[in-house]
């Protein structure tokens, strides 16, 4: 058997060696770093493709399917889901390289960028012309367009922005068959179904993304970021209601807990008071005179609810200053433990309060650390649990806990995922929120695109979801399910 | 570009004992925030050239107890700027890792070969390594060098033609630097004071300028063994450094002008273990983190005439704008790059650059053995001066001045800067 795949391989790579040269790599320490993303799963691809360009990407999938091996697009590899990680030895194609803006084109408020592009950099380059890309990962600066395109991802600003889909304008992507095309338009409604729309969050099953026309949002001519802190976690979360109950839309709507906010301020060195139990950080932006009525608001409300402080950011650098305490949270739980699984589960925000308690009650009952750090605004929890992996019986537990905070947050009438994807990590939690019906007509429409199942296969839809005979994903022996 | 180079054929694996303890390996959770801070992944784009990746790759070599000529690659490849350390919310020390991983490959195989070895020790010797500078000098006005040049096209001699071509213009004849005090002392290191007295003479005469005396070292501090560490030579660093430390004894505080020299001597205490090694390390300081503590004893800058000489002086109120480019050793290993600019400031308007301190390639001597990684990664600093729209860049090393002057900009040391500002004022 493993004479027959090592054969295979070697065709295979002999194949996209001719187009790609040394650019297509089978040694095992590469293959091992492309084994993973940020979450906590992982296995080898066959082979590790480093394109260049989208005629390369086109040519790698054809290559592919001529030897019928899946292949799954990659970006920068910071995913928690799994939405990048190996099942079953296919072709993994990183678009790393791809990383150039191609055109800005302020008439009609797009850029086309390869998906290679980071979202820190291509705001960063939009910055002298007045406009950023509005979706804003905690990963900013590191994950790649392709990635938030695959993921539909959110940010902290997506609250009054939007997610991805709304800043994707047009896409160019190279579909499961090899073929190029153009879903979507610059132009204001382009004709059609919104294939557009399908194809962004469809987490690498559906094609690679080769070019996005983004959208470019004019940067806010004031901005005014506040720091409340409570003494207790209930508090705040109730302040995070009357916030929006009062008819504020604020551009972010943080919240961290009492960890968080520790870890947080052992890197940042922000002045995130450690002793509160729990902390806003609100953002408002917009005109002069609307933001500076808001921040009279937000502090109305936060009075109502007993804040301890209120601070309003200074300047750009003490902005600057919290936000980097904020979007470094994730990696910074590695203060407490070696590895962390984390959470992106919505609930609505009314019922946020209760759903965090039962959080810490599961995290409590399985043994494990929980640190919650999340867009509040938008009911989007992210518990994250510390573990060490070197623990024996860990990895079960963790598992578990986190089933369990799924299911609550179902149970308290919240989805699955935020903005993080699907992927591996939830694929099997799909039931618990869809029926077979559902899920049956989702992997029809995935069919629809890639009747083969060649495109990062056996993510999202959990296998078994429609009779197996009909159900064409390649699911190869041995692999892991 | 690749790291890897050619492949194919069948890998021959060697055992290698990595002496990382679990911890620490541990301590990365691969979040990949440290990727856009890697120079080598930025111009790759390849896990094997950033930091998560290489942390994965020496937990694997760790855990087997071998390795292969592809992990030697990736590894001789990290230019160990630290940019990444900085930029890590769980603080870990890939550094002190890194180094780890190239003593193990130094001590247990033929990673640093006996000629580049040998190079190394001479940085210790300072009347062999002042000839040789003179005979290299010498060599580039005779054309010499043209010759070596194309002994590089053949095999045995490849790397020379690429080494020859990234070589700075060395000076044949330098004047002597004079004592003027005991108040501190300026280390004056082994290549710098080879090929760049002139930096030393102008930071000496700002330190004087506060009225301060300089004290220059004897002969025994020869050489801080920085470039020796990079490439897993501890051992002869920590030669170096008691030799140094013996040649420097007492309470005076000891200033460093090159930021690599400094990084490395700040660490004394760490390499060598000992209480003496701590105490000395705590006297080393860059000078710019001396001078900004004393920066109202420099002449004030209405001392110095609107016409004054000095890059860039304008008339009336404008005053010259300087971009600060930072050594890495300088930001992300000594964390001093804000007092160059308190001491900048003082005279000029700073301007920073967009690229949060990422590295400009030269590395010590990395841009000599890795010039076409060093050269792309230096094209994205240069971008980064060019956005700015200023003509004069400070920089406190002399590995990045070089490095960056081999592309035409006009790069100086700060202090060089502000001594031919003082210098204009006092005429």
């Amino acid at each position: 058997m493993a004479s027959e795949d090592d054969s295979a391989d070697a065709a295979l790579l002999a194949g996209l060696r001719g187009v790609l040269g040394e650019r297509a790599r089978d040694n095992d320490f590469e293959r091992g770093l492309y084994s993973r993303d940020g979450s906590i799963e992982g296995s080898p691809p066959a082979i590790v493709c480093l394109p260049e360009t989208a005629v390369e990407v086109a040519e790698i999938v054809r290559i592919c399917r001529r030897h019928g091996r899946p292949f799954l697009a990659r970006g920068s590899g910071t995913g928690l889901a799994g939405g990048a990680v190996p099942v079953g030895r296919p072709v993994v194609v990183a678009t790393a390289k791809m990383d150039r803006i191609v055109e800005v084109d302020t008439g009609n408020r797009v850029a086309w960028v390869e998906p290679g592009v980071l979202n820190l950099d291509l705001s960063r380059a939009l910055t002298p012309l007045g406009f950023h890309f509005a979706p804003d990962p905690s990963s900013q600066q590191v994950c790649s367009i392709g990635g938030n395109i695959a993921n539909n991802s959110g940010g902290p600003h997506c609250l009054a922005y939007g997610v991805t889909t709304a800043h994707i304008a047009a896409l160019e992507v190279v579909l499961p068959s090899g073929e190029t095309t153009t879903l979507g338009g610059v132009e204001a409604e382009p004709a059609g179904l919104d294939l557009r729309g399908l194809f962004v969050g469809s987490e690498g099953t559906m094609g690679i993304a080769t070019k996005a026309a983004v959208r470019l949002t004019p940067n806010a001519p004031s901005v005014r970021t506040l720091l409340l802190d409570f003494d207790d976690v209930s508090e705040g979360s109730a302040a995070v209601s009357a916030i929006i109950a009062a008819g504020l839309v604020p551009s972010a709507l943080e919240m961290m807990d009492q960890r968080a906010i520790e870890i947080v301020e052992a890197f940042a060195h922000a002045g995130y008071p450690t002793e509160a139990a729990a902390v806003l950080l609100v953002e408002l932006d917009g005109l002069p005179g609307g933001v500076e009525a808001g921040v009279e608001i937000v502090r109305e409300v936060a009075l109502k609810h007993h804040v301890g402080h209120v601070r309003v950011a200074a300047d750009d650098e003490e902005r600057a200053l919290l936000w980097k305490g904020r979007k470094n949270a994730f990696g910074a739980v590695a203060r407490i433990k070696p590895d962390y699984y984390l959470h992106d589960t919505v609930v609505p925000r009314s019922r946020l309060t209760e759903v965090l308690e039962q959080v810490y009650r599961i995290a409590d009952a399985y043994d494990l650390i929980a640190v919650n750090v999340f867009h509040a605004g938008d009911g989007n929890l992210h518990p994250i649990l510390a573990f060490d992996r070197r623990e024996p019986g860990v990895d079960e537990r963790v598992k578990a806990a986190g089933r369990d905070i799924v299911a609550a947050s179902i149970e308290a009438g919240g989805v699955l995922s935020g903005e993080h994807g699907i992927g591996l990590e939830k694929r099997d939690y799909m039931g618990m929120l869809f029926s077979a019906h559902d899920m049956y007509t989702q992997d029809v429409v995935r069919e629809a695109f890639d009747p083969d199942g060649f495109a990062n296969p056996l993510k999202v839809i959990p296998t078994g979801s429609r009779c197996s005979d009909s159900f064409h994903q390649h699911v190869p022996e041995g692999a892991w399910v | 570009m690749s790291p890897m180079g050619e492949q194919g054929g069948t890998v021959s694996t060697f055992p290698l004992q990595l002496d990382i303890d679990g911890d620490t390996l541990a301590s990365c959770v691969a979040c990949g925030m440290c990727l856009p801070h890697c120079p080598t992944y930025r111009v790759t784009g390849e896990e094997s050239a950033s930091p998560r990746g290489r942390i994965a790759l020496m937990r694997d070599v760790a855990e087997r107890g071998e390795a292969d000529a592809a992990f030697v690659e990736f590894m001789d490849a990290c230019i160990q700027c630290r940019g990444c350390e900085t930029a890590c919310p769980a603080g870990v020390r890939y550094g002190h890792m890194m180094e780890i991983t190239r003593e193990a490959l130094a001590a247990q195989t033929r990673y640093q070969p006996r000629l580049r070895r040998l190079a190394y020790r001479v940085l210790g010797m300072p009347r062999l390594l002042g000839f040789g500078s003179r005979l290299l000098g010498l060599s580039q006005r005779l054309g010499l060098m043209r010759v070596l040049s194309l002994l590089g096209r053949v095999r045995p001699f490849r790397q020379l033609d690429a080494m020859t071509a990234s070589l700075p213009r060395v000076p044949v004849r330098q004047a002597p630097l004079t004592a003027s005090g005991d108040d501190v002392w300026l280390f004056t290191g082994c290549v710098m004071d080879a090929w760049m007295r002139d930096t030393h003479r102008a930071v000496q005469s700002v330190i004087e300028a506060t009225g301060a005396g300089v004290a220059l070292p004897p002969a025994g501090a020869a050489c801080c063994g920085s470039l020796h560490l990079h490439a897993g030579l501890a051992s002869d660093t920590r030669r170096l450094a008691r030799k140094v430390m013996a040649a420097l004894p007492g309470d005076t505080p000891i200033l460093i002008d090159s930021a690599g020299c400094g990084a490395t001597m700040k660490e004394y205490g760490h390499l060598l273990g000992t209480e003496e090694a701590r105490r000395f390390a705590a006297r080393v300081q860059d000078v710019h983190e001396w001078l900004a503590a004393r920066v109202d004893e420099l002449p004030a800058n209405d001392a110095v005439a609107p016409d004054a000489g000095g890059p860039g002086a304008g008339s009336g109120a404008q005053r010259p704008r300087i971009a600060v480019q930072d050594p890495c050793h300088l930001r992300h290993v000594q964390q001093a790059h804000l007092p160059v600019r308190t001491v900048l400031s003082r005279f000029f308007d700073v301007v920073e650059l967009d690229d949060d301190g990422l590295c400009c390639g030269a590395g010590g001597a990395y841009s000599q053995q890795h010039p076409d990684v060093a050269a792309a990664v230096r094209e994205r600093k240069v971008a980064a001066i060019e956005r700015t729209g200023t003509s004069v860049v400070a920089s406190a090393n002399p590995g990045c001045t070089l490095h960056l002057r081999a592309v035409g900009l006009d790069v100086r040391h700060p202090l060089e800067i502000v001594a031919e500002h003082l210098k204009g004022a006092g005429d």
